[in-house]
């Protein structure tokens, strides 16, 4: 057992979850409290087991880690390929720090068919985990798409009112931009075939392809890039992202504003870049306005809504679109700083997506309105749902200050120096929408006389928001103990980038692989270095 | 002197024995249910049996020609007896709860069940192509009959004389093809079109069109694919389940063979374009059709010439991994659609009346099982990874792209993002809404369970086990004489 721990880590993180939804269909349906206990005590386990790896993360390699390969398809190259960076190490902490708070803040709310809830949720894990730790291609979309069903389920059944629009809008989405990156897949590997004469879809493999011209290297990165965009999303393609957000139920809006959303981020770091770096390069400037966009318009949506989870939904867009200005800016600070605000984002809107639904969960309703000066009524509530709000603006001594700073700090450095001035516009604009929201729900005039009987949080709902608080803290007081992780995985991802795809001089047999010298060429080129 | 068609040599019988047992079966089955009518509850076992029996003789008989070049056992003729084998096992299943629920266990459905399925051996081993037209017929007369089984039902007779319509419509297009192939090549061998004068000729090549059209009958491949519809929504469920898969299965083989023997040095590309046409406009209109269907075997029929569209893509590569990625397809689609189907069969009571998709509101939790079932089929249909119709789109889409058919793969995939929208409307109806129906589904029979359960770990096993899949079916394609 502990031999298995030892060297198959990943694979036990990543089925442990399935397996416990395995022996949840063997739970009587009747024995719905049962199973959503046995639920959290599996995704607790899952917390137990992952938490080790942030102390036996190698900090000055930044390759993957606690890698395993199998063979799956021999005849086509596809292995079962697993393996952790420091990148994926802090996002796979923080899915499996927000499947049990999910799973707890449900335990008492859930009551249709708790079972198949619980079961859901453990699959969805299972295709969150394996999707941070994939390294084949194929083995990676695999679990891409089998996150969807999961989710589709969950908000499908389980959300508000216009749930099945919002299920099927999600699924849509998602799905046209991963198929088209499923055809992008299946060329690199069939060309990786042409070339060296075998079959792989493993990354490693991959990334040594060079293409024959810039336009095929661009329209595989915007087959990927769509993919990723998407998910993110970016902003003309977040449309998805409200409905399905706000009409999820709670446990399924942490996840997704938490997990999901930052796996469109990972992808493109993980895969998009490294494979095509040229195309990637060349379209940063587009990701980047694509970005201030997102930012500006999702902080003025939001600040004009009158639903407190639509309003967080947008927040998310706003805040993820600054994580993609800090990608494209592509300095080391930028990215260290992208990669440490998907964590703080996942933290603060989860423990805002919790509290929203803590009040929903009493009132019935998410309309700021029909609250007003209820923080006499809960001050734990409003104690927490302040702290998650400071987080959520870059308050100094909390974490997104940390992630923030670093986005401005590195794209100022970069070629792109005024998008610092959009972003910090954004970092602004949050403070106001956000305030005001704290203002209007918790301390204005009580509106409602019922309202002044609120009963305070629960126990099991406290929890799960004290606990992402403390860690809002960590990051905000020891900032380091994360940069150390993520520094070196980040430099080598630049450094892969560094090497260009596409030649211009040398003949076609010797530019149909160019296989890279070593592991770091020396000079990296000026723009990427500054 | 080549010997007599008639001259049969044990080599010939041996070779024949898959064959001659189901015909066996099959009167037997006929002669019990007149003379011996207690014996009905054991019709469907005996059914399985000599399905089961056939299979193995097919899968031991040792490879090679009989019937003096005629008829061909070899890994492919195997593996499309496997995958015929199975769906024609899982239609033997559904059918024994629901011919007793609709009170007609009559023989006569398994027997014309086993010559239907001995008319599509006829056509995988085929190697003449009056052989081949023979199976064809054997085929189609017994599902002109099962299409019409319910005679009380008026849309079950409507389906029988609609199918047998366009069914001889389509049979006479390949009569007319096989005379012209006769007339170039002067033999019915498909071997003998092997000439190199002949993939140049014109003649030859009106011929294999209307081969083509003559099979695309059978495949419902849009634009023949007009009877599909009508046919399935009238004909008894687990007949329709059979008749969805092995038939269009067996066709597609029928197609790879005789073009393989023309075309030696490659498909020309005015062909291929036809082809990939076909395909094109077999994917788009079943997919958009589909999408306006409230009746699920109306959805499932669409479904079906958009999946054929999809496998099409395979022909129109032409080469032996993309016959390797038909057969993965096939054996994906047995487990994927004929489970749909044999799901359909259990979720509904009355079959006199139409199968609205609406009926099946709120299953999800009333027959938690079935209808997991039926929703895991629709997963693979539409092609979500790790179930089966993901492995079968991997290797159809990997077989265009290598070929450089890359417009071919993305009219693909967008025609499976449009397919979501209608397998999703089943799953949402199925989960996301409240029961209609007072009375609610059937209780499952014990077959129905068994057969449900195979399907849905067929469907997750080759969709997360597919090497062994591939495997075969790469040797399975190796029997075709593919050109350089």
């Amino acid at each position: 057992m502990t031999a298995l721990l030892q060297t198959r880590i990943l694979t036990v993180l990543v089925f442990l979850p399935s397996a416990a939804a395995a022996l949840l269909l063997l739970f009587p349906r009747s024995r719905s409290r049962e199973a959503k206990i046995f639920a959290i005590g599996a995704s607790l386990v899952e917390l137990a087991l992952a938490l080790p790896l942030w102390s036996r993360l190698d900090l000055h390699s930044g390759t993957f880690q606690f890698t395993e390969t199998t063979s799956w398809v021999p005849a086509l190259g596809i292995t079962y390929s697993l393996g952790m960076d420091g990148i994926s190490l802090l996002l796979v902490l923080l899915t499996v720090l927000l499947t049990p708070v999910s799973l707890l803040f449900s335990l008492n709310h859930v009551e249709k068919s708790a079972r198949a809830f619980s079961i859901a949720f453990l699959v969805l894990e299972t295709g969150m985990v394996g999707t941070l730790v994939a390294l084949d291609l194929a083995l990676f979309y695999v679990f891409w798409e089998v996150m969807l069903v999961p989710m589709y389920f969950i908000i499908g059944v389980w959300g508000g009112g216009r749930r099945i629009y919002a299920a099927m809008k999600f699924f849509l989405f998602t799905m046209a931009g991963s198929l088209l990156m499923f055809l992008a897949i299946l060329y690199l590997a069939i060309r990786y075939r042409a070339v060296t004469g075998r079959w792989s879809f493993l990354l490693s493999d991959l990334v040594t392809l060079s293409f024959p011209t810039m336009a095929v290297q661009t329209l595989l990165f915007a087959a990927f890039a769509l993919a990723f965009a998407i998910k993110v999303p970016v902003f003309p393609l977040h449309t998805w992202l409200p409905d399905a957000h706000t009409e999820a139920p709670t446990a399924g809006s942490i996840l997704l504003a938490g997990v999901l959303l930052k796996l469109g981020i990972y992808g493109y770091l993980r895969f998009a870049l490294p494979l095509f770096p040229d195309a990637a390069m060349r379209y940063a400037p587009w990701l980047g306005i694509l970005g201030i966009i997102g930012v500006v318009y999702g902080a003025f949506v939001a600040y004009a809504q009158r639903d407190m989870k639509r309003l967080v939904a947008y927040s998310s867009v706003s805040h993820l679109g600054l994580i993609v200005i800090g990608i494209g800016a592509f300095t080391s600070a930028a990215v260290t700083g992208s990669v440490l605000q998907m964590i703080n984002h996942g933290l603060s809107t989860g423990a805002l997506f919790l509290l929203v639904g803590v009040l929903y969960e009493r009132t019935h309703t998410r309309e700021i309105a029909d609250y007003g000066g209820i923080a006499g009524a809960v001050p734990v509530t409003t104690a927490l749902f302040l702290v998650a709000t400071f987080s959520s603006i870059g308050l100094p001594g909390l974490n997104g200050f940390v992630g923030e700073f670093l986005i401005l700090l590195g794209t100022w450095t970069s070629v792109h120096r005024w998008w610092a001035v959009a972003a910090a516009t954004g970092v602004i604009l949050s403070a106001i929408y956000m305030l005001s929201l704290v203002q209007r729900v918790f301390w204005n005039p009580v509106t409602r006389e019922e309202n002044r009987r609120l009963p305070e949080i629960r126990p099991t709902e406290a929890i799960g928001a004290l606990a992402l608080v403390v860690v809002m803290v960590w990051i905000g007081v020891r900032p380091n103990d994360f940069l150390d992780r993520v520094r070196p995985s980040v430099e080598q991802l630049r450094r892969s980038v560094a090497t260009r795809k596409v030649a211009t001089t040398s003949s076609w047999p010797s530019r149909a692989l160019r296989v890279r010298s070593g592991q770091a060429p020396r000079g990296i080129p000026q723009e990427i270095a500054r | 002197m080549t010997p007599s068609f008639l001259a049969l040599g044990p080599n010939d019988l041996a070779a024949a024995w898959p064959e001659i047992s189901l015909a066996v079966a099959g009167c037997l089955v006929i002669l019990l249910d007149a003379f011996a009518p207690s014996s009905r509850r054991s019709f469907a076992t005996l059914s399985l049996a000599a399905i089961a029996v056939s299979m193995w003789f097919l899968v031991t008989a040792p490879a090679g020609l009989s019937f003096s070049g005629r008829y061909e056992t070899s890994d492919l003729t195997a593996a499309a007896g496997l995958f015929a084998g199975a769906t024609a096992a899982i239609a033997i299943l559904t059918a024994r709860p629901y011919l007793e629920r609709v009170g007609q266990a009559k023989g006569e459905f398994y027997a014309l069940l086993l010559w239907g399925h001995l008319g599509v051996l006829l056509l995988t081993r085929g190697l003449d192509l009056l052989v081949v037209f023979i199976g064809l017929e054997t085929l189609s007369l017994s599902f002109y009959v099962l299409a019409a089984f319910f005679r009380g039902i008026g849309a079950s007779s409507e389906a029988g004389l609609k199918y047998f319509l366009t069914g001889a419509f389509g049979s006479a297009f390949t009569l007319y093809g096989i005379a012209l192939l006769f007339g170039k090549s002067g033999s019915v061998r498909i071997a003998a079109l092997s000439r190199p004068d002949l993939a140049a000729d014109p003649l030859v090549a009106f011929g294999l069109l209307l081969l083509l059209v003559g099979f695309g009958f059978k495949m419902s491949l849009a634009p023949f694919h007009a009877w599909a519809p009508d046919v399935y929504q009238g004909m008894p469920t687990p007949a329709v389940a059979y008749l969805s898969v092995a038939p269009k299965g067996a066709s597609l083989i029928v197609l790879y063979r005789v073009l393989t023997a023309v075309f030696q040095t490659g498909m020309p590309d005015r062909f291929r374009t036809a082809i990939a046409a076909l395909a094109i406009l077999s994917m788009s209109l079943g997919n958009v059709v589909a999408l306006a269907q409230r009746d699920i075997k109306r959805l499932l029929a669409y479904s079906g010439i958009a999946h054929m569209g999809y496998v099409t893509i395979a022909l129109a590569v032409f080469g032996r991994d993309a016959l390797a990625a038909v057969i993965v397809y096939f054996f994906a689609y047995v487990v994927s659609n004929a489970g749909a189907f044999a799901a359909v069969a259990a979720l509904y009571r009355d079959e006199t009346k139409p199968h609205p998709v609406g009926l099946l509101a709120g299953e999800g939790l009333r027959s938690p099982f079935a209808a997991g079932v039926l929703a895991l089929c629709l997963f693979s249909l539409a092609g979500i990874p790790a179930t089966a119709g993901f492995i079968g789109k991997f290797f159809v889409f990997k077989s265009a792209i290598e070929q450089g058919l890359y417009a071919l793969a993305v009219i693909g995939v967008v025609n499976s993002l449009v397919s979501i929208g209608y397998y999703l409307k089943v799953v949402y109806v199925l989960y996301m809404r409240d029961p209609v129906d007072e009375e609610g589904p059937p209780a499952l029979a014990a077959s129905d369970r068994l057969v449900l359960g195979l399907c849905a770990a067929g469907i997750l096993g080759l969709g997360v086990f597919p090497a062994g899949l591939w495997n075969l079916a790469r040797r399975a394609a190796a029997s075709l004489p593919f050109g350089p």
